[in-house]
């Protein structure tokens, strides 16, 4: 196998039938795709489109009625390949008795790792996703965004080469996603792959190199994100400091030349910026209160 | 291997942090300490004591046991935990194994604290006995015959009950061997417990001639002892007796014709020397422990397919079955017995059915199959009570522990590797 892939399906199926073995539903139908080594890949597609059977049957969590499928070169239940990979599902699932602390060094010891190094890994990780101040709560009092953050942190004790998201953001606050949104972006620059799941759309517009989307099981379209979104009959130009006049101006030279003016608009910004601006900048301030205090 | 560690250290930790497990230990040694204040209604209350520690240790023990093996896999699957832990590079052996593994931790402290709580009640009790029947915590030293033989013609045989009349050149001889002790004052006691008839009186005891030869130094000695049925007789002889040897023959035969003698191969034990009760009752809690682990693995082979609920009545129903095996095997012959029409054994079971019906030849085409095929697969949870060893006060042979051991080893190379197969082919969606 070509070892610049991280993923490769070959006719991958997936039928999940009945007790009696009758067929039931056709949930994943001869997927063919290509993830290359230091990639982030979206999958994506509305509810029950089969993006979560791909990465169940990826990990070997259910098993293919037809084709196969290779993970860093290898099959997807060899055991040693899955010391390279790291996983986080869509529901946190994990002992609610366990504090974070526990958690990173249960399955950091699943790992092999030996203690020091698990528990300067457990550190720097509870830091990156931002949970310090609830290390020794049990997880059971976690709400749903802090469970996805220990999720993110367990997904990457191992430092694996291929991390699989399924759905990172679900649960999370614009901060949050942000701050995972840049966790993943760091993956890339250090080379890792990331497989990503998701129906946030904009989220997977903002990381991911290429994209594949799936209905109904059936792979529907893939490619990189500029190819599949860009117009290659439209121009988009932003500029600044134009008067009425020299805006008419522009209007009546595009014209002449037989351009067809789309839409002239004001842009304004996003949502999600506007939030993001307006509690970093508080955050800020409140921060600068406390250290001259 | 480390993955297993692994997996086992979570699992003890998982139920450590379960209050189910508390619920059963402070149930347990309730239990335990209330049969401090049970009336004694006959014999010793040491005993009594004794044997509701050991019973509440089996009952507490093996309710966690199947509680907490039946629920901790099927738990692991509808919470998902299993897809973060069979993610990472964890076979599903090394997952069988350090659940398995765990339990079997939890359970050894489980038995640690009710086996201590135990032990100290009875020392207590021990200590407070004061009236003169009482014999002490003493484990007496049992010796099974090594061999039975019944020389002559016997006047008939019934199931393994073989009947001998007096006066009719007909005896049993079971012989003794491995017998020692370092207290040379310890006596050697023969305790018989034999089935009586006779045509010459009613009252069901007879005299019966015993001759204890040592084929060591060539010397015999007889007695004559009255035998009534069903009810264990003693004799008593010094340790001087072996003079020696380590071997003896008992020789025994009614004392006149019209008497009847029903033997069986253990109707006779004979006791020489103690063991410390220490020793005796740490290797009853081994055995105890055994059938719990056994639990374990049945609780784990069927966490692999069935779902909690259905897992939980799957263990509660393998241990009353398993309890009754002996019972389903008897319902099996009596219903075979009956359907046959068999009325020929006089002392036999078939005695009791007077009148094969209709209903009964129907349960023997129906029922007899499955009872009797059932009452082999399942385990025989009798096989590790040890409870009769501590009423008697007698020693646990080394044998027993080693027999108990093999039958819960015999069950695991059964179930485990099914449970790895079943668990392989399982898909968590």
């Amino acid at each position: 196998m070509d070892k610049t892939l991280a993923i490769k399906t070959n006719n991958l199926t997936k039928v999940y039938r009945s007790f009696f073995g009758r067929k039931k539903v056709l949930a994943l139908n001869k997927l063919n795709i290509e993830i290359k080594v230091g990639e982030i890949f979206g999958l994506l597609g509305p509810n029950g489109s089969g993006k979560t059977t791909t990465m169940k049957l990826l990990l070997g969590l259910i098993f293919p009625t037809e084709g196969n499928a290779f993970l860093l070169g290898k099959a997807t239940n060899d055991i040693k390949t899955k010391s390279r990979i790291g996983f986080l599902p869509e529901e946190s699932c994990f002992y609610r008795f366990l504090n974070a602390d526990e958690t990173l060094d249960f399955y950091g010891q699943l790992f092999n790792i030996p203690k020091k190094e698990r528990k300067v890994r457990a550190d720097s990780l509870i830091k990156l996703v931002g949970l310090e101040f609830a290390r020794k709560r049990p997880l059971r009092q976690y709400s749903k965004g802090m469970l996805r953050r220990i999720g993110i942190a367990q997904a990457l004790i191992n430092d694996p080469d291929l991390i699989i998201l399924d759905e990172p953001t679900s649960g999370l606050d614009p901060i949050g996603t942000k701050e995972t949104k840049d966790i993943i972006s760091e993956l890339k620059k250090q080379g890792k792959t990331v497989l990503l799941c998701s129906h946030l759309l904009s989220d997977v517009q903002d990381i991911c190199d290429r994209i594949a989307i799936l209905d109904k099981g059936t792979l529907q379209v893939s490619g990189t994100i500029d190819n599949l979104l860009s117009h290659k009959d439209l121009v988009e130009m932003q500029l600044r400091n134009l008067s009425d006049e020299t805006v008419e101006e522009l209007k009546s030279f595009i014209t002449e030349r037989d351009g067809e003016i789309v839409s002239i608009r004001h842009p304004s910004n996003t949502l999600e910026n506007l939030f993001l601006k307006i509690v970093q900048e508080r955050r800020k301030s409140t921060d600068s209160v406390t250290h001259s205090q | 291997m480390h993955q297993t560690l692994v997996i086992a250290k979570q699992t003890f930790k998982e139920s450590v942090r379960n209050k189910i497990l508390y619920i059963f230990i402070a149930f347990g040694l309730v239990t335990i300490f209330c049969s401090a204040f049970m009336p004694a209604v006959s014999g010793e209350k040491i005993k009594i004591v004794e044997s509701v520690c050991l019973r509440s240790i089996t009952f507490f023990g093996m309710l966690a046991a199947i509680l907490l093996a039946s629920s901790s896999i099927p738990s692991d699957i509808e919470d998902k935990v299993l897809w973060t832990i069979t993610t990472k590079p964890v076979s599903q052996y090394s997952f069988i194994l350090g659940k398995v593994t765990g339990f079997v931790y939890i359970i050894g402290l489980l038995v640690l604290i009710l086996g201590s709580a135990s032990y100290a009640l009875i020392k207590v009790v021990d200590s407070l006995q004061k009236d003169t029947e009482h014999q002490g915590l003493t484990a007496r030293q049992m010796f099974e015959p090594a061999h039975l033989k019944i020389t002559g013609k016997s006047a008939k045989k019934s199931g393994n009950i073989h009947w001998i009349e007096g006066e009719k050149g007909c005896a049993s001889s079971w012989s003794f061997t491995g017998l020692e002790s370092k207290n040379t004052s310890d006596k050697i006691v023969i305790e018989s417990n034999m089935f009586v008839e006779s045509r010459n009186n009613r009252k069901k005891t007879i005299p019966v001639n015993v001759k204890v030869v040592n084929h060591f130094t060539g010397e015999s000695h007889r007695e004559t002892v009255t035998v009534a049925n069903k009810k264990p007789s003693f004799l008593r002889w010094s340790n001087e007796t072996l003079g020696g040897g380590k071997n003896l023959t008992i020789v025994m035969t009614p004392q006149h014709s019209g008497d009847f003698l029903g033997i069986r191969p253990d109707s006779l034990r004979l006791f020489l020397g103690n063991k410390s009760f220490e020793y005796n009752f740490l290797k009853g809690l081994i055995v105890i422990s055994a059938q719990f682990i056994l639990m374990v693995v049945i609780a784990t082979l069927g966490s692999t397919f069935f779902s909690l609920p259905v897992n939980i009545l799957f263990c509660l129903f393998i241990f009353f079955c398993g309890n009754i095996t002996d019972f389903m095997r008897d319902i099996s012959t009596v219903i075979t017995i009956a359907g046959a029409h068999e009325h020929d054994h006089e002392h036999g079971i078939s005695a009791v059915v007077k009148k094969p019906s209709t209903f009964v030849t129907l349960l023997n085409s129906i029922l007899t199959a499955p009872l009797t095929t059932l009452s082999y697969i399942l385990p025989n949870f009798k096989k590790f009570n040890i409870g009769n060893y501590f009423i008697e006060s007698i020693n646990i042979p080394i044998k027993r522990i080693f027999a108990s051991f093999v039958y819960m080893f015999l069950y695991i190379i059964f179930c485990l590797p099914i449970s790895f197969i079943v668990f392989r082919k399982r898909e968590f969606a």
